[in-house]
């Protein structure tokens, strides 16, 4: 295991260097720079002449040879510094490690309500078939899943600012620093984000579970007399689960970086935002070092996903 | 209830002490030539024999007892492009940390200009030099004295930009030719003409002076840091797409105020998320909320203060003057009638709030009143008789049966995009037969486009740093203004313009002002849809402000605010 483990790691070198190099070229052709524009609000824009934006992006470093902003690029994210955004005086490791604790948080929230709802309601539907309940849950589970996880926090935010005026803190507490308000803010986003996902894991549990309960070792349990409750979580669950568990694993890495609209609805800066802002003021910095990093969560959860296959499944053997 | 010492009407929330708001006023104004009347203190200082000597008066909160501590939260958009106020840094979050020259009174709701770090000026009989005594006793947060040298280092920067800086409020002084400290506390700013607007260009709050020591240090360029100031509040610290914390500065030179501790301005860069804020008591005031929240704001009247100020950026619809048949006043003239700016106002309002107005902001000494707006071709409501006249205008161009294939630049944001730009599109389509194709380009990339005339429409905003129309002139209209994307060029405009950058004299300049108006009306370089309203709200808590006078944003400033503290 600990070869395949290597082997695989091996293997993320040349896909993570791919993604730099695409990120990296991507960034440059795309039209816009860091000084495509300087706007404030209320009194229009401003605009530089050319030789002031020529001599701005000489100050900024943009009219080194491509070759030599990508090697000072990587050689920085090797030695671990993800340097600093064009314009700002935080590092970019800082601002990530400060925002990825709460889109982490939300990640991993919302991953266990889908659990939690998801996988439950998928058994009962399975393993009541055709009845009203199935039929009940899986109309639930199609409106689930056809609402966006947005529109579900714009509705709620409405609803509590106006008969209750509250609504989650704007500003970020850590876990460890105001538990209280740290929670107030990543558990509305956690259950639109979660609830979503509980629909999709619920069918797909559903189904998994149906084809498991046809299977010839389930007709044994029973012929054996053994209690539908044990077959069902003791044996049918079990087989159940490696789809379950893939489809896991895409969704964190899909909510760390993609529950940007989430996280616009509800007001909560975390990753998502971070790099809508840097896409809209071109920051390419953080924009590269924020796309390396969903990539490197990417191959790590693969990882981990397929891993699992062997400890829920003890004959998945690696080689 | 308290009286509004402008006008007389009732706003509800404590008693505005109207001993101290004239001593303050009449202070200045004995000395400075009368300010409590804005416009005519703008144009009385631009005068050549203007003089303002104003040293014993300080801002203070114009309420009495104005009480000490606690935070004011303010929600807004605290994102910056950098960190130099020269340079395209946004004043709203930044301008704490400074001061500027001269400023607007936040004790009258910004009708007056009044002494910040000088204390008197002085423009001699040609106009063509302006002379500053600056304030004696003022340090920098790092413990510097202010001097002359300070003032000459930053002022500079307009004149001779330092190697690899891109200073953008450069445009908005175009006759500066020098800036020369005489003594330690006393600076003279050289212009090769007279500048009508130069004084209330220099209140703008990101018109702060800066250490000459550390603009030395740094060739210049202070992007890269929040360079030590002399403003009331000290920086702290900025959390980026979160927050900025401030806090008072105890060495403050004027010992009144601030009156808060800390100072934390919130990013929100949407206005739905800073009117909610407000509403759910997460902050205490935002400069620009959602419309939505301004009107539950207004609902809850006991609790919360709504307020409009006129802005100083307009929607309107470019119009490529180089593209054919666009070259032809007729078309544009045309254009400018059909268009039905009530409906398009409608249309955005649930965006952003625009007023029906013409080339000048309506908060502008200057501007045509709106009575007077409401029966002019193309502004007013009644369409048939302007729309016949368009029709008219288009065959006389030779463009009876309407003119096809038309690019419109729309940004791809829905309000653009999907609202008002069909809304004119469609305008155009029912009374001219001009079939316009909407393109959308990300907002960021819109000017891009533009520098590069890659349009023929282009719907997108233009804007001044103040009310007064000349920047916006000089930069996007006049021949060859470094914003002039249109390639508008009329010689008897830029004539005209000039005139009125240089004339001093308040009723002759309104005369060329209406001139330029109505000269602009008739060879139209874009189409005007009007300048926006925006939309202030604030928990009733928040004093010393005087926001409910204000006619115009600033989004700045807050050092006379207090927190009333619950009893």
């Amino acid at each position: 295991m600990q070869r395949y483990m290597m082997r695989r790691l091996v293997l993320a070198v040349p896909t993570l260097f791919g993604i730099t190099v695409l990120i990296f070229i991507a960034m440059r052709i795309l039209p816009g720079d860091p000084l495509s524009v300087i706007a404030t609000e209320g009194g229009g824009q401003y605009t530089l002449t050319d030789d002031e934006l020529e001599a701005a992006r000489a100050s900024l470093g943009l009219d080194r040879p491509l070759y030599q902003q990508y090697g000072s690029w990587i050689a920085d994210v090797l030695r671990g510094d993800l340097g600093y955004s064009f314009w700002g005086d935080t590092p970019i490791r800082e601002t990530v490690i400060r925002r990825g604790a709460i889109s982490m948080e939300i990640a991993v929230l919302a991953v266990l309500v889908s659990w939690l709802v998801g996988v439950p309601l998928g058994i009962l539907s399975a393993t009541h078939r055709n009845s009203w309940v199935d039929h009940a849950l899986r109309v639930l589970m199609t409106l689930l899943m056809a609402i966006p996880s947005f529109w579900i926090g714009l509705t709620v935010i409405m609803l509590l600012v106006t008969n209750f005026a509250w609504r989650p803190p704007l500003t970020i507490a850590q876990l460890w620093d105001d538990p209280v308000h740290n929670l107030q803010m990543v558990i509305g986003p956690a259950l639109a984000l979660g609830i979503g996902l509980a629909a999709g894991l619920a069918r797909l549990t559903r189904s998994s579970v149906l084809e498991s309960l046809h299977e010839d070792y389930v007709r044994t349990a029973r012929s054996k007399g053994l209690a539908d409750r044990i077959i069902v979580f003791r044996h049918v669950l079990r087989n159940a689960m490696l789809p379950i568990v893939t489809a896991t694993g895409a969704a964190i890495g899909g909510l760390l970086g993609g529950a940007v609209a989430t996280e616009t609805a509800f007001g909560v800066p975390g990753l998502g935002s971070l790099l809508v802002q840097a896409l809209v003021t071109r920051d390419w910095m953080v924009i590269q070092n924020l796309v390396l990093i969903y990539a490197v969560i990417f191959v790590l959860v693969n990882l981990a996903v397929d891993l699992s296959y062997g400890w829920i499944d003890p004959r998945i053997r690696y080689q | 209830m308290r009286t509004d010492a402008s006008n007389g009407q009732q706003c509800p929330g404590g008693t505005l002490n109207r001993r101290r708001f004239t001593q303050g006023a009449v202070a200045a104004s004995g000395l400075l030539g009368g300010f409590l009347n804005a416009p005519a203190l703008l144009a009385q200082d631009a005068s050549p024999d203007a003089t303002g000597t104003a040293a014993d008066f300080l801002l203070a909160a114009p309420e009495d007892g104005a009480q000490s501590g606690g935070t004011l939260r303010v929600a807004f958009n605290a994102a910056t492009a950098n960190y130099d106020l020269f340079q395209g840094g946004s004043f709203p979050v930044l301008c704490h940390n400074y001061n500027g020259l001269v400023r607007e009174n936040l004790m009258d709701g910004l009708k007056t200009i009044v002494p910040d770090l000088a204390t008197a000026w002085q423009v001699s009989d040609d106009g063509l030099t302006w002379t500053f005594t600056i304030r004696q006793g003022v340090t920098f947060h790092d413990g510097a004295p202010l001097t002359s040298a300070d003032v000459v280092a930053t002022y500079e920067r307009i004149v001779s930009p330092p190697e690899g800086t891109a200073i953008t409020v450069r445009d908005r002084f175009p006759a500066l030719s020098g800036v020369e400290a005489v003594d330690e506390f006393t600076v003279n700013f050289i212009f090769s003409r007279p500048q009508a607007t130069f004084l209330q260009l220099l209140t703008e709050p990101g018109m702060v002076v800066y250490p000459q020591s550390v603009l030395a240090e740094n060739g210049g360029d202070l992007r890269s840091l929040v360079a030590p100031g002399t403003g009331p509040f000290v920086y702290q610290e900025y959390v980026e797409g979160e927050f900025w914390r401030y806090t008072r500065n105890d060495n403050y030179w004027n010992p009144n105020v601030p009156y808060i501790d800390e100072l934390r301005i919130i990013h929100l860069p949407a206005w739905p998320d800073r009117g909610t804020a407000v509403l759910t008591d997460q902050a205490d005031l935002s400069w620009n909320v959602g419309i939505d929240t301004f009107e539950e704001g207004a609902n809850r009247a006991d609790t919360f203060m709504t307020h409009r100020n006129a802005a100083f950026g307009a929607y309107c619809v470019y119009i490529n003057a180089a593209v054919e048949p666009f070259t032809d006043p007729r078309v544009r003239r045309a254009m400018h009638l059909v268009l039905d700016r009530e409906a398009l106002i409608q249309v955005f309002r649930s965006q952003e709030q625009i007023n029906l107005s013409r080339w000048v902001p309506r908060s502008n000494q200057f501007a045509t009143p709106l009575e007077e707006i409401q029966t002019l071709p193309g502004y007013r409501p009644e369409k048939d008789e302007d729309v016949a006249e368009a029709k008219r205008l288009l065959e006389e161009a030779g463009f009876a049966d309407g003119i096809p294939d038309v690019d419109f630049l729309c940004a791809s944001v829905p309000g653009h995009s999907e609202l008002l730009g069909p809304a004119i599109q469609d305008m155009l389509l029912r009374n001219l037969n001009i079939q316009t194709t909407i393109r959308t380009q990300e907002r960021t990339l819109l000017s891009e486009d533009m520098q590069t005339g890659n349009f023929t429409l282009v719907l997108s905003t233009v804007g001044s740093p103040i009310s007064d129309f000349s920047p916006l002139g000089n930069q996007t209209l006049k021949t060859g203004g470094s914003g002039n994307f249109t390639n508008y060029s009329n010689p008897e405009f830029d004539q005209l313009l000039e005139q009125s950058d240089q004339e001093l004299d308040d009723e002759a300049r309104q005369a060329q002002i209406r001139q330029i108006e109505d000269l602009l009306d008739q060879d139209s370089p874009l189409l005007m849809l009007g300048y926006t309203d925006q939309l202030v709200m604030w928990n009733k808590r928040v004093k010393g402000l005087a926001l409910e006078l204000r006619d115009h944003w600033e989004n700045a400033r807050v050092e006379t605010a207090w927190i009333e503290q619950s009893s």
